[in-house]
């Protein structure tokens, strides 16, 4: 397979963007739902192109291009993530007047923007990348153009995001003068060769790690996530809690799986890597105790998984994090369509107090909700639980038991704030009368979609293990 | 000749000054302006190590942060015009309708 041919995935989802803007010109606004289903059918192209990749070999432009089979795995993850925020987003955007063509074009930027990263060994096209992603997040984040909030949303994620874009642009420079390469092999080669760390390189690494701590929104660089999540139109903030965290996470896992193979007895990296993981388990679930806006809990929810998903990293252990990617796409996104289901033209229930009585009234969206919830706290038969398991077995056979412990303790705090949305939906009388709107087939298969994928993560994980096991074994080191 | 290293040490200068200019103003643009500051900082490093690698593979690498910068600053600016639009201001502590 020569070396376009491989970048033809890449160059389909480019051109379905494009198209989708040309088109958005000629559509009149009750036709806009046109644009997703063309990007739905791009998209499907594209994976089963990707699908055809999966035994082939996988550097093409000398290593700039790298399809093994981490990639494509990832590459699924954004596919499905993406199609499900494209139905869910159908209804939505014409209810909450965010009815722009450009919605499903920006989308479709930042999906290539995330196959650059994860199909990348070179940091400098993985810089390149990941701000494709993030400058189209920002438009994205704005998109209720009317709303303050959403406005709000987007100014600040546009100022933190470029401020932890400079941070790894300067962390690049320092690495590439440090080892003479902007290769991840070729960084890590030096610093293989030179056991004596040289302080640049060290700064150089912290720094670009500091750049990606943003993006995965782990602690102390999270400040922004809840009011972006707040402030964003939902299945944007749906998107965010699993597009860009995913995508750090594979390159963070790139090079730690091998970084760590080369220098055992680094110390100075695993204990920066070891504290964010801790406050970030702490923190997100202490502070997501007190919120009583439903995306906000979600938010902070999805800093506390950021946490859960270093632990994997700092346990050298690839398939769990992979396998908890994979759970958290499906229970996240579960969650995020039923926080969506709750709406009516113009408005959003997303106050605790909204919920009260949501059981009982709108039954299915509750019984779901409650699922996604369970597994999202990590509940035995549900993905959640299983995805907790692996990742903490794996970092007890790394010998990392303070880790665990702290972990563990973390994830049974968050039980109480996970719990308390059920109490609210099915114990509580409710204080105002909501009214929603159902007809919307789209969103109810993504929940339906989430479930099975929860439930089949949680109770039959072997063919996704199966598969997980082989894109780690794989990868070339 | 100036040696190399000076070049080196003015660009972790104005990364530093870029940082510290970011926490202490309290204005959108100039927030956004010592961002720019950082990633031109970048460029002055990745410029620096390229002549002192005598390699043309950093100065390349400047050409692309330069066009990441220019897109930002597009994106970027029309976020700032819109907020000015709804707000009549631009200063950071009155972007607050969202806490906790």
């Amino acid at each position: 397979m020569n070396s376009l041919f491989a970048l033809l995935p890449l160059v389909i989802i480019v051109i379905a963007s494009l198209l989708v803007l040309l088109l958005e010109v000629f559509l009149k606004k009750e036709n806009k739902n046109y644009l997703g289903f063309i990007s739905l059918f791009f998209l499907i192209v594209c994976a089963i192109l990707y699908f055809r990749f999966w035994n082939e070999e996988f550097s093409y432009f000398k290593g700039s291009l790298v399809l093994d089979k981490l990639s494509l795995f990832f590459f699924f993850i954004f596919a499905v993530a993406v199609s499900f925020v494209i139905l869910l987003s159908m209804k939505y955007i014409s209810l909450q007047d965010a009815n722009h063509g450009e919605f499903y074009a920006l989308l479709l930027f930042a999906l290539s923007g995330m196959m650059i990263m994860v199909s990348s060994s070179s940091l400098v096209i993985i810089f390149l990348g990941l701000e494709v992603l993030s400058i189209s997040s920002y438009a994205l984040a704005g998109l209720k153009r009317k709303d303050k909030k959403s406005s709000e949303a987007a100014i600040k994620y546009f100022l933190l995001g470029s401020f932890a874009s400079g941070f790894f642009v300067y962390g690049l420079a320092l690495l590439y003068g440090a080892s003479h390469s902007t290769d991840i092999s070729g960084i890590l080669d030096y610093f293989r060769s030179s056991p004596e760390l040289s302080l640049m390189a060290t700064i150089g690494l912290g720094l670009v790690i500091i750049g990606f701590g943003f993006k995965i929104a782990v602690v102390p660089f999270h400040m922004w996530t809840p009011d972006v999540y707040e402030g964003a139109p939902t299945p944007i903030t749906a998107f965010f809690s699993i597009g860009p965290k995913a995508v750090g996470f594979a390159v963070l896992l790139r090079i730690f799986l091998y970084y760590w193979r080369i220098t055992p007895e680094s110390q100075a990296i695993f204990w920066l890597l070891w504290i964010i993981s801790v406050l970030t388990m702490l923190v997100g679930n202490l502070i997501a105790l007190r919120q009583t806006n439903l995306k906000r809990i979600l938010a902070y929810s999805s800093i506390a998984h950021a946490g859960y998903l270093m632990v994997a990293i700092l346990a050298r252990d690839g398939s769990s994090l992979l396998f908890y990617l994979a759970a958290y796409l499906f229970m996240n996104l579960g969650a995020f369509a039923a926080v969506i289901a709750l709406s009516k033209k113009g408005k959003e229930y997303l106050e605790l107090d909204d919920y009260a009585g949501v059981g009982f009234k709108y039954p299915w969206i509750g019984a779901t909700f409650t699922i996604f919830l369970l597994s999202l706290a990590g509940f035995p038969p549900t993905a959640g639980f299983l995805a907790k398991f692996y990742v903490f077995s794996a970092a007890v056979r790394e010998g990392l038991v303070p880790l665990v412990i702290i972990g563990v303790l973390a994830s049974l705090i968050s039980v109480f704030y996970y719990l308390r949305i059920v109490v609210y939906m099915y114990m509580r009388e409710p204080s105002r009368e909501i009214a929603i709107h159902l007809e919307n087939p789209a969103l109810f298969l993504v929940i339906f979609l989430c479930l099975y994928g929860v439930l089949q993560l949680g109770i039959f994980p072997g063919n996704i293990l199966l598969i997980i096991r082989e894109a780690i074994n794989a990868l070339p080191f | 000749m100036i040696p190399g290293s000076y070049f080196f040490i003015l660009s972790v200068i104005l990364f530093i000054l870029g940082v510290i200019a970011f926490f202490v103003k309290r204005d959108l643009i100039t927030q956004f302006l010592s961002i720019e500051v950082m990633l031109n900082a970048g460029n002055l490093a990745f410029i620096a190590f390229a002549r002192a690698l005598n390699s043309l593979h950093g100065q390349v690498i400047v050409f692309f942060i330069i066009t990441v910068a220019a897109a930002e600053a597009a994106v970027g600016l029309a976020i700032i015009l819109l907020i000015f639009r709804q707000k009549k201001t631009i200063k950071s502590e009155d972007m607050n309708l969202m806490k906790g």
